[in-house]
């Protein structure tokens, strides 16, 4: 069943479970978001958290909240988004659910450009997380590059490249006093401790600035769903689709590295369960981000949870990712495609 | 001589890894008629018709459409004027038969308008046409091959172009099927005066639903005309190295060949 949206300046349709679906996945996540703000070593009761948060409280009950733990629920849930959308573009452009940027090393090459930006300059981690991810995709592609980009090629290369990054990255920590080689090494995990405003205030504005060209490439991007002779049949270009969408797709990644350290499994689970709860052959940006986006959230809650020892978020994403993959892959067994 | 067709090849090359696939090939793609291009395998049939739809680019020698050179027009003006439906198409998983069919929108569409009254009045029309209005929220898997190639011909129907180009589009069909898509193919040209031009293996359909054949042999036409002007005893020795005897159809009066 469907659903028609007509005004002058547009005209959309929807899918009835496609709403349902989202509208349950908005509601979970803004549980999720409350449950998260009010569980942790200081915990809140059911109604406390809203009284602090509107003002009410001691000081180090604002402290807490205001400072510690908002901002860095709401980082994780701009940063699980960027990963969401990043992996579903990868993804939906390639038509093979093995390409997405943490599995054929795009990610690996921003967080190894972070931690040059950071080691070497001190300076700025975006820039460095984005020409990492940059000189990564261009290097990736051109080796796998034979008469286009059979999937195969491309994520046995893109797997080598994210292994040889990551020495590299090990190779730097090594080089750096021992402190600081401390944070680095959680940070490459995938980490969300200690986020402030500044991060949430990177993550949200880049999110923002980009929704245009996301919603613009969606129309595209789902007719490339079909094959490259089709897309170029119904009149679009492919080339410049392409490149576009590659651009937008690193933006996503280097915005997420920087502000969550490469969280790994993020934007590769993300589409994959966006298209099982809603299998319609679509590319499921949307879903993919908030699901990405719970994931990032769920993942930094129970790193919170466990006592004592601060366990890094990727942990838990390779925990609930790593089944993903295998599914995946046994499902790619069976329809001959790897 | 009549005015020159819409879609004219001029002179064209081709080659793969340096063998030569066509050969300085002209040929004319008559308005409002059913085409269909015909010869042995490896012949240059596909090639062809993908040079045609701008899917192909020549070496030298170039596709006209409208006077103008195909590779020279905007792709998206292109695409409101010429489908093409490639070999074996590949949809995503889960792709249901209406949202396949909308697709075929695309050339007409953008961003902001992705759903017009118009939009939805092709698509409807597209799925009558082919009777795959009751199967239109099934997802493309779950259909036969039967219906699920009638999907993909409402997806080029949908387009609503005057020129339809199709390759194979009889592949992995049975014979009923084979006959009941093309009767198909047939009635919508002759309602709407589409031009149609398609490769087909079977030469006893191909006259029995051309207009007009082009017969190809190593990357050249070896001759074209009307099925009974091509399908010759002779001709199909030549082409097809097929010794045979040419009989008329009973039921169609069209030529038919019967291997020796």
């Amino acid at each position: 069943m469907s659903w028609s949206l007509r005004l002058p300046f547009l005209s959309l349709s929807f899918s009835a479970r496609a709403v349902a679906v989202g509208s349950c996945l908005l509601l979970l996540v803004t549980v999720g978001s409350v449950l998260a703000l009010r569980l942790g070593s200081y915990p809140f009761t059911e109604t406390s958290w809203l009284s602090v948060l509107l003002g009410a409280g001691s000081e180090i009950e604002r402290m807490i909240l205001m400072d510690h733990r908002l901002p860095r629920i709401l980082t994780a849930l701009g940063a699980g988004a960027c990963f969401g959308l990043s992996g579903a573009m990868f993804q939906t452009m390639m038509r093979n659910p093995l390409a997405s940027p943490d599995v054929i090393g795009f990610n690996a090459g921003a967080s190894c450009g972070a931690l040059i930006a950071i080691i070497l300059t001190g300076g700025n981690v975006l820039l460095g997380a984005l020409i990492g991810a940059l000189l990564t995709a261009i290097l990736v592609v051109s080796l796998a590059w034979k008469e286009g980009l059979p999937p195969q090629r491309l994520v046995l290369i893109g797997l080598g490249i994210g292994f040889a990054l990551a020495a590299l990255s090990d190779l730097l920590l090594s080089r750096t006093d021992a402190r600081t080689a401390a944070d680095m090494a959680e940070w490459l995990i995938g980490t969300l401790n200690a986020r402030d405003w500044q991060d949430v205030w990177l993550v949200w504005s880049g999110l923002l600035l980009l929704a245009p060209a996301l919603f613009w490439i969606h129309f595209p991007l789902a007719r490339l769903g079909l094959s490259d002779d089709l897309t170029s049949s119904l009149g679009l270009r492919l080339s410049p689709l392409r490149l576009g969408l590659t651009g937008l797709g690193i933006l996503l990644a280097a915005l997420a590295v920087c502000t969550a350290g490469p969280l790994p499994f993020v934007a590769f689970a993300a589409g994959p369960i966006a298209r099982a709860l809603v299998p319609n052959g679509k590319p499921a940006l949307l879903g993919a981000a908030v699901i990405g986006a719970l994931l990032v959230l769920a993942a930094d809650t129970a790193s919170r949870m466990v006592p004592s020892i601060q366990l890094p978020a990727g942990v838990f994403t390779a925990l609930i990712g790593g089944p993903v993959m295998i599914w995946l892959l046994m499902v790619q067994f069976r329809k001959g495609k790897l | 001589m009549n005015a020159p067709a819409r879609l004219h090849a001029k002179a064209l090359s081709v080659a793969f890894a340096k063998t030569p696939i066509l050969k300085d090939l002209t040929a004319d793609i008559p308005d409002g008629k059913i085409t269909v291009i015909v010869g042995p395998n490896a012949c240059g049939k596909s090639t062809l018709l993908r040079s045609l739809a701008r899917l192909q680019k020549p070496d030298s020698g170039e596709v006209l459409l409208d006077g103008k050179s195909i590779h020279k027009q905007a792709n998206r003006s292109v695409a409101q004027r010429l489908a093409i439906l490639p070999q074996s198409p590949s949809a995503p998983e889960g792709l249901t038969v209406q949202d396949l069919v909308t697709r075929g929108r695309t050339p007409h569409q953008s961003a902001l308008r992705q759903w017009s009254h118009q939009d939805a009045e092709a698509v409807g029309r597209a799925l009558e046409l082919t009777g795959m209005a009751p199967y239109a929220n099934r997802p493309l898997e779950a259909l036969s091959g039967g219906q699920r190639q009638r999907a993909w011909i409402a997806m080029a129907m949908a387009q609503d172009t005057e020129i339809l180009l199709l390759d194979e589009p009889t592949t992995y069909l049975d014979l009923p099927h084979q006959i009941e898509l093309l009767s198909l193919i047939q009635s919508f040209n002759q309602q709407s005066n589409q031009t149609v031009a398609m490769v087909l293996h079977d030469i006893n359909l191909a006259a029995r639903f051309a207009d007009h054949i082009i017969a190809l042999r190593a990357g050249a036409i070896f001759t074209k005309g009307s099925p009974a002007e091509v399908v010759t005893r002779n001709n199909m020795e030549q082409v097809f190295d097929l010794r045979c005897q040419i009989i008329s159809d009973p039921v169609h009066r069209t030529p038919h060949v019967i291997p020796e």
